[in-house]
């Protein structure tokens, strides 16, 4: 039937459920960046905000920024299609082998990436020096582009695999039954129905690109953007109104896009929902086509290898393009000193978010999908803005909202959260930032996949008498079980990979492994920089496994969660 | 297990979703009141508000006006987890996480029942539906058949005083389709379940209820036994919408009385049994069913109409007569082959007035079927 409109009564536990989750998004965003918008329009910030009009210079670095987020969607998605349609259109030895390299990068820390470039394309770089013996080109714009793009393909890789693979084999058989040609089938049907997917992956590209704060301060040379400036302004010419100001600017091309984005991925749920797929994908055969692609695809992994080797080795050489014997001797450095508490540091306060904000995530997507009829829309957005604002717009928020206790009408309601001399070392502001950031990933995975189960399951719950606290713990909840442990995985590689909001908020009382790679690699101690990134990259694989583990194993019934179809 | 309360009543009903401009009336004023035991059925076209009456009895919607009861207790301020109602759905809505005992016992364990008693009383009504062998299957392992039986195990299990049934049956193959009305039909007796039954299929509706209530436009156009509502239909849609009709043009009402008249179509005039507005109604139609018409040749140039088309089924022929009236369609069951009247010739047809029933006309004549 068509009228298929959830519960009209709320129960108690969705009613308090609903108030707790959008108290904790206000203070987790709203409070914030209301903070970094109060603070931009105070003097040193207004003269800023005057200046994208009158001044060159300050209009240079917003064109820098806009143009980079461009390229680096544009290079991203065409980067995530080619590796998404071989993926499924092609057979091929290897597909798995292929699809973990495509995978690979969400699990760095962006900045490795940069470093490995340098030291191989840069200054008298391994391979720019050493088998070119040319000027290094990879300062600036294009090493900008080529890191960024390598750094976050995988994100348009997954989301058109996804289209891909629920695309209906049926419409391409109807269209090759009509008498159209493989190529003409691939023009005029696959890629219109894709259209809403890649505009969707140049936008979350786009957002990703110009948010960015710690490649650019890497490797962006004179090429400086809105991110790198603002956290220039503050840490450097100790301006906090002007990086506020450079952080307001860069929330209007992201928030814009987000907007966008969120309408095209609404048409593509649209365009993409094809029920059941039935018959045969209609691989491609042609010899010239396949190696063609297969060449492609395969060059893009093995610069990701490289890149990756390159961090890894570059971790146990003794100095790097001098000495190339193996040693141990980086990372006894890194253990002798901060490096060890920063370890110990970051695991335990993104251990203590991961679950945090994977519970977070889950409970907001049940919430929107299956009990707010209207307001699920703008809690959807309320919730996704944790991923959309740039790191440096929330960084730069929780530095002014929590480094002083927050009071109404002088009672004291959250102590001082951030900085030096807050409570547990301000490391409960560095863990609620890990919580915003990841979230949202649960939050869309959850959604994702209560969609596509029928609503009546809940309503059949409901029906025998469970109330929806129960119906969420025994039904939906085991129900995206594998979007729940998806969520929880990226969670916590985000929350270990994260830079840019948490340079502005971590103390010496809680040494964050990223913020100390980016010291070492801007003081040009690569070995140590890629000590860390080797010791980083371990440590999210070792615990994305075990989190893995422990949720197959504390939640297996042994019926693995189907999908569930109402035909 | 015979259960003596379930007596549900509905009254003044009003159901609207939207506000302002897009204000969409689902259920007008629906009054319906269902005694224990009995199978009622809501029968309409998509849209007619028939799924919105069900979900609001069980809960999950809120009438906009009117009360819900059930013996005589108010239902409105309780959420679906808190009515005694069991529920089977279209897309039988099974826990695909859960085995077919998991699924039929989910109920059992959020009333807390011990585990002895969980075991014998999803054993019982699994034997009782022949499920005991698929006890351990997935959901997804079973074809719709035993899936349909595991969602009706499970909301009888925990001994509901209200069945409701949203369109359970329209995902299967027309031989299953009638395997299970006559299953559900007897189950629903041996325990004297009330029940209700939402469906857009006239076959299901006949041959399951006690009552049936045929809805339209969000109102209710007649509610009777399955006998009334297809010899005695209120109204030109009931009619149609229940079987297939021909209507014919009355002449004129010649004389009427208390639940007859006497009319004249096509100059002959006769005695049938008529609707009470009928005979006052400005343009009154006779209703006759495709089955009461008998057809035979034309001859001497006495003809009512030509033969357009004809389809043998074996058991019955199907003529389609092109007539003054429109077409009428006449349905003769055990035809013998050779007398059939072939296409192109001209026919005569007959029907006894007992057979005819006279309505009132809304205006125009529905489309024929």
């Amino acid at each position: 039937m068509a009228i298929r409109s959830q519960s009209a009564k709320l129960d108690v536990f969705t009613k308090i459920a609903i108030f707790v989750l959008v108290l904790i998004l206000s203070v987790l965003i709203l409070i914030p960046v209301g903070n970094v918008l109060y603070k931009s329009f105070q003097p040193g910030g207004i003269d800023v905000l005057r200046d994208v009009v009158e001044n060159d210079y300050t209009r240079q670095i917003v064109l820098n920024t806009i143009w980079l987020g461009t390229s680096v969607g544009a290079v991203g998605t065409l980067v995530g299609f080619l590796l998404a349609y071989v993926q499924v259109r092609v057979s091929f030895r290897g597909k798995k082998l292929l699809h973990v390299l495509s995978l690979l990068p969400l699990v760095s820390p962006p900045f490795a990436f940069a470093t490995a470039v340098i030291v191989l394309f840069g200054r008298s770089g391994i391979i720019s020096n050493g088998v070119f013996n040319k000027e290094p080109m990879i300062y600036g714009y294009k090493g900008l582009v080529l890191v960024l793009a390598t750094s976050y393909f995988p994100v348009a890789y997954m989301n058109l695999l996804g289209m891909l693979r629920s695309l209906d084999p049926a419409v391409d058989e109807a269209a090759r039954s009509l008498g159209a040609s493989k190529f003409k089938i691939f023009r005029t049907v696959t890629l219109p129905l894709l259209i809403p997917g890649l505009g969707a992956s140049f936008l979350l590209l786009f957002v990703e690109a110009i948010a960015d704060l710690a490649n650019p301060l890497v490797i962006g040379g004179d090429y400086t953007v809105l991110a790198s400036r603002a956290y220039v302004a503050i840490s450097g010419e100790y301006n906090v109104p002007g990086g506020a100001a450079y952080s307001t600017i860069l929330l209007v091309p992201a928030l814009m896009v987000f907007i966008i984005q969120r309408y095209w991925s609404q048409r593509a749920d649209v365009v993409t929902v094809t029920g059941k797929p039935s018959g045969q994908v209609d691989m491609i055969k042609t010899p010239l086509a396949k190696y063609s692609l297969l060449t492609l695809a395969w060059s893009i992994a093995a610069f990701v290898v490289l890149v990756y080797s390159m961090v890894i080795l570059g971790a146990f050489f003794k100095v790097l393009k001098v000495d190339y014997s193996l040693t141990l001797d980086n990372f006894r450095y890194i253990f002798s000193g901060v490096g060890n508490d920063a370890v110990l540091m970051t695991t335990m306060l993104a251990l203590i978010a991961t679950p945090i904000a994977g519970f977070f995530g889950m409970m907001l997507a049940w919430v929107i999908v299956r009990k707010i009829k209207r307001g699920g829309q703008a809690l959807d957005f309320f919730g996704m803005l944790g991923l959309a604002l740039p790191g440096t717009v929330l960084g730069i928020g929780y530095a002014f909202t929590f480094n002083s206790p927050i009071q109404v009408f002088g009672i004291t309601i959250l102590p001082q959260l951030a900085g030096g001399g807050a409570i547990l070392g301000g490391a409960v502001a560095i863990v609620m930032v890990y919580v915003i950031r990841s979230s949202p990933a649960g939050q869309r995975s959850g959604i994702a996949n209560l969609q596509q189960i029928d609503p009546a399951i809940d309503e059949a719950s409901a029906s025998l008498g469970a109330s929806g606290g129960r119906t969420f713990r025994k039904i939906s909840l085991p129900l995206i079980r594998g979007a729940f442990l998806t969520g929880l995985m990226f969670a916590f590689a985000r929350s270990m990979t994260t830079l840019s909001p948490i340079i502005f908020i971590t103390t010496p009382d809680t040494p964050i492994l990223t913020s100390l790679i980016l010291a070492e690699a801007d003081t040009v101690r690569y070995g140590y920089a890629f000590a860390f990134c080797t010791l980083l990259i371990g440590i999210v694989l070792i615990t994305m496994g075990l989190i893995n583990l422990i949720v197959r194993k504390t939640q297996g019934t042994g019926y693995r969660p189907i999908t569930v179809s109402a035909g | 297990m015979s259960n003596q309360s379930g007596n549900l009543k509905l009254t003044n009903i009003t159901k609207i979703f939207g506000n302002g401009a897009d204000k969409v009336t689902a259920v007008d004023n629906f009054n319906l009141t269902i005694n224990p035991g009995e199978f009622v059925t809501l029968l309409g076209p998509s849209g007619c508000g028939k799924t919105t009456t069900l979900r609001m009895i069980a809960g999950f919607e809120t009438p906009t006006e009117g009360d819900i009861t059930l013996d005589g207790k108010d239902l409105k301020n309780l959420t679906p987890d808190k009515r005694p109602m069991g529920m089977v759905f279209q897309s039988y809505a099974l826990f695909p996480h859960m085995s077919v005992f998991e699924n039929v016992a989910y109920g059992l364990r959020v009333q807390h029942a011990s585990k002895q008693e969980i075991e014998t009383r999803v054993a019982e009504v699994l034997e009782k539906m022949s499920l005991s062998h698929l006890a351990q299957r997935a959901p997804n392992q079973l074809s719709g058949g035993q899936q349909q039986r595991v969602a009706l195990a499970r909301a009888m299990v925990v001994q509901p005083k209200v069945l409701l049934f949203d369109e359970p049956l329209s995902n299967l193959d027309a031989k299953l389709r009638a395997q299970m009305r006559v299953e559900i039909r007897k189950i629903q007796q041996s325990l004297g379940i009330t029940s209700v039954f939402v469906t857009h299929d006239q076959d299901e509706a006949m041959s399951l209820s006690d009552r049936i209530v045929v809805m339209r436009n969000a109102v209710v156009e007649q509610s009777g036994t399955p006998d009334e509502i297809y010899r005695r239909p209120n109204s030109v849609f009931v009619a149609d919408f229940i079987g297939r009709s021909n209507f014919f043009k009355v002449d004129k009402v010649e004389s009427k009385s208390k639940g007859n008249a006497k009319v004249s179509v096509n100059g002959e005039s006769m005695e049938v049994s008529a609707h009470p507005n009928a005979a006052s109604s400005p343009n009154p139609v006779l209703l006759v069913r495709p089955e009461s018409i008998a057809v035979k040749p034309a001859k001497s140039g006495k003809s009512h109409g030509t033969v357009t088309n004809i389809v043998f089924y074996g058991n019955h022929v199907e003529y389609s007569i092109s007539t003054s009236h429109g077409e009428v369609t006449a349905i003769e069951s055990d035809p013998i082959y050779d007398e059939i009247v072939q296409p192109g010739n001209g026919a005569t047809f007959e029907f006894h007035p007992s057979r005819a029933w006279l309505l009132p006309n809304e205006g125009k004549i529905v489309h024929e079927e």
